[in-house]
């Protein structure tokens, strides 16, 4: 989604405010519960805060923490303490049926393609750019969202077209 | 449309003000303090499940293979190659044995040799792809890729090479690695620079077309074509037969929409999923011009077909001098198990003894 401008010099609390939704919805994105999301929405934030970095544009501002967040995802996956956990159901209230039903089929699909889908339908960003963050080739992006349909189609019930 | 939905539901997920709160209250706070703050807002509550994971690893007193990976480092950059640390922990899981062979640390960057080799058939070719399936565990926050670079046709063996780059200030010798792959596609069947026989002096201007949902694609325009929020697309009329098909890569339609080429291939759903294939133009000096936008779709009669638009900006008025090339991957074998092997990440120069068994390794 679109960010608005501000100065690159502004306050730690206008960026948090700023892309708290973005970073929020990519990890829930990733993990599908709110306990993880919550978890690395602070982790984010708090690297940030301590490293305090610099950024010429915006867009390198949102690249840094959509790539930090995206770390934090993997990391919190590989971590021991989640292994051993099995997180409490905690519901989230969405608007429809459909969107509900949506968010449970998600759960289905599996991590390794949940980050380029969100990415590429919701933060509306291009293969390249997507490859540049994740520091990976365009044709792995490619070949990834492919297959991330592909599993997509296999997951949801029709009405959707991928 | 999925996009749609997909954007809606998200709509409704943010953080609790609580949460967004207790992050700015922690940003004149000192580093420790702040780290407890967050901590106390943890919200998991966890139950304590059993996981058992049983791996298979072994450390082989001399891996048949060592030699071909330290030929093919010293081939692609001498200097190197005997900085790379032997590590020799393998681990086999339907007849496939997977290896790590060295390591080298410099800088902030790990650098490691692994093989795959088919201890049984012949399952692994120089077209092994792994599929997305593989991981790379590691305590650091890092970056990390893995590409094959190499393939050895008389021991069926493939050598990937994974780096890892920290991305902090800290020291990643002495951290343990851990890589796992989970399945591997290989045998793929590839067709490049096929000669599309149409001519292209007479590719209609006026072709019948019918708007469908498009669903995933790319290329420099395609936000032009496929706005958000847009439901529908033009595209051609598919057609049975057009004269030119690879395997299950069809094609089935070309002609001018709004002054845009118009390409179209449909191609049969597989198990796997992962064949693929394209179109190009070609001009009479060899230059490619690759489309601008490409997106799929189905039609509703026949959902194990998945129909291609591929758009290319070139004029009618200069089409005739461009030729129209196909290109194509099928995918052979699907190959399923649990590959995973630990290892440490190790910096030390080498012994004076153990450069001279590389380099008599490779003589």
């Amino acid at each position: 989604m679109e960010q608005e401008s501000f100065c690159a010099n502004d306050s730690l609390e206008s960026v948090i405010n700023a892309y708290s939704n973005m970073v929020y919805r990519l990890a829930f994105s990733h993990t599908r519960d709110r306990c993880s999301a919550d978890d690395i929405y602070q982790e984010v934030f708090l690297r940030y805060i301590r490293k305090r970095p610099q950024f010429e544009t915006e867009k390198h501002r949102k690249a840094w923490l959509i790539r930090v967040t995206v770390n934090c995802c993997r990391k919190m996956w590989t971590s021991s303490w989640k292994k051993k956990i099995v997180p409490l159901d905690e519901s989230i209230i969405f608007e429809t049926k459909e969107e509900t039903n949506l968010h449970y089929e998600l759960q289905k699909l599996p991590v390794k393609y949940r980050t380029v889908i969100h990415l590429f339908y919701y933060e509306d960003l291009k293969v390249e750019e997507i490859g540049e963050i994740l520091h990976k080739k365009p044709s792995t992006v490619r070949a990834q969202l492919t297959r991330a349909r592909s599993k997509l189609k296999e997951i949801l019930k029709e009405g959707y077209d991928v | 449309m999925f996009r749609e939905e997909y954007r809606k539901m998200n709509e409704r997920i943010f953080p609790d003000q609580e949460i967004v709160n207790k992050v700015i209250e922690s940003i004149n706070k000192p580093h420790r303090e702040a780290n407890k703050s967050i901590a106390l807002l943890r919200k998991s509550v966890a139950i304590a499940a059993v996981i058992a994971i049983i791996t298979l690893t072994v450390t082989p007193a001399l891996a048949a293979n060592v030699p071909i990976v330290y030929q093919l480092m010293y081939a692609v950059s001498p200097s190197v190659a005997q900085f790379f640390m032997p590590v020799r922990k393998s681990c086999v899981d339907n007849g496939i044995k997977m290896e790590v062979v060295s390591a080298y640390i410099h800088d902030n960057t790990a650098e490691i040799y692994i093989t795959m080799q088919d201890i049984t058939g012949d399952r692994i070719d120089n077209t092994i792809d792994l599929y997305d399936s593989y991981s790379i565990n590691r305590p650091f926050d890092s970056s990390a890729t893995c590409e094959l670079v190499g393939f050895d046709e008389a021991s069926k063996t493939a050598t990937f090479l994974i780096s890892i780059t920290e991305w902090g200030n800290k020291k990643i010798e002495g951290d343990k690695i851990t890589f796992s792959v989970r399945e591997f596609i290989s045998h793929k069947r590839m067709y490049k620079d096929i000669p599309v026989e149409v001519d292209m002096g007479s590719i209609e201007s006026n072709p019948p077309t019918m708007e469908v949902n498009p669903g995933g694609g790319g290329g420099r325009k395609y936000r032009e074509f496929i706005p958000d929020y847009r439901r529908t697309a033009n595209v051609l009329v598919p057609s049975d037969s057009m004269g030119f098909q690879i395997e299950d890569f069809k094609l089935t339609g070309i002609g001018y929409i709004d002054g845009f080429l118009h390409v179209q291939a449909s191609i049969k759903r597989n198990m796997v999923g992962d064949n693929f294939g394209y179109f190009i133009l070609k001009d009479k000096n060899g230059k490619e011009i690759n489309c601008v936008c490409n997106f799929d779709f189905s039609v509703k009669e026949d959902d194990d077909i998945k129909y291609t638009e591929y758009i290319f900006e070139v004029p009618p008025s200069e089409i005739e001098q461009y030729s129209l090339y196909g290109y194509y991957v099928a995918t052979g074998l699907y190959t399923k198990g649990y590959w995973q092997v630990t290892f440490p990440l190790e910096k030390q120069d080498l012994e004076d003894d153990e450069k001279n068994t590389i380099s008599a390794t490779i003589n």
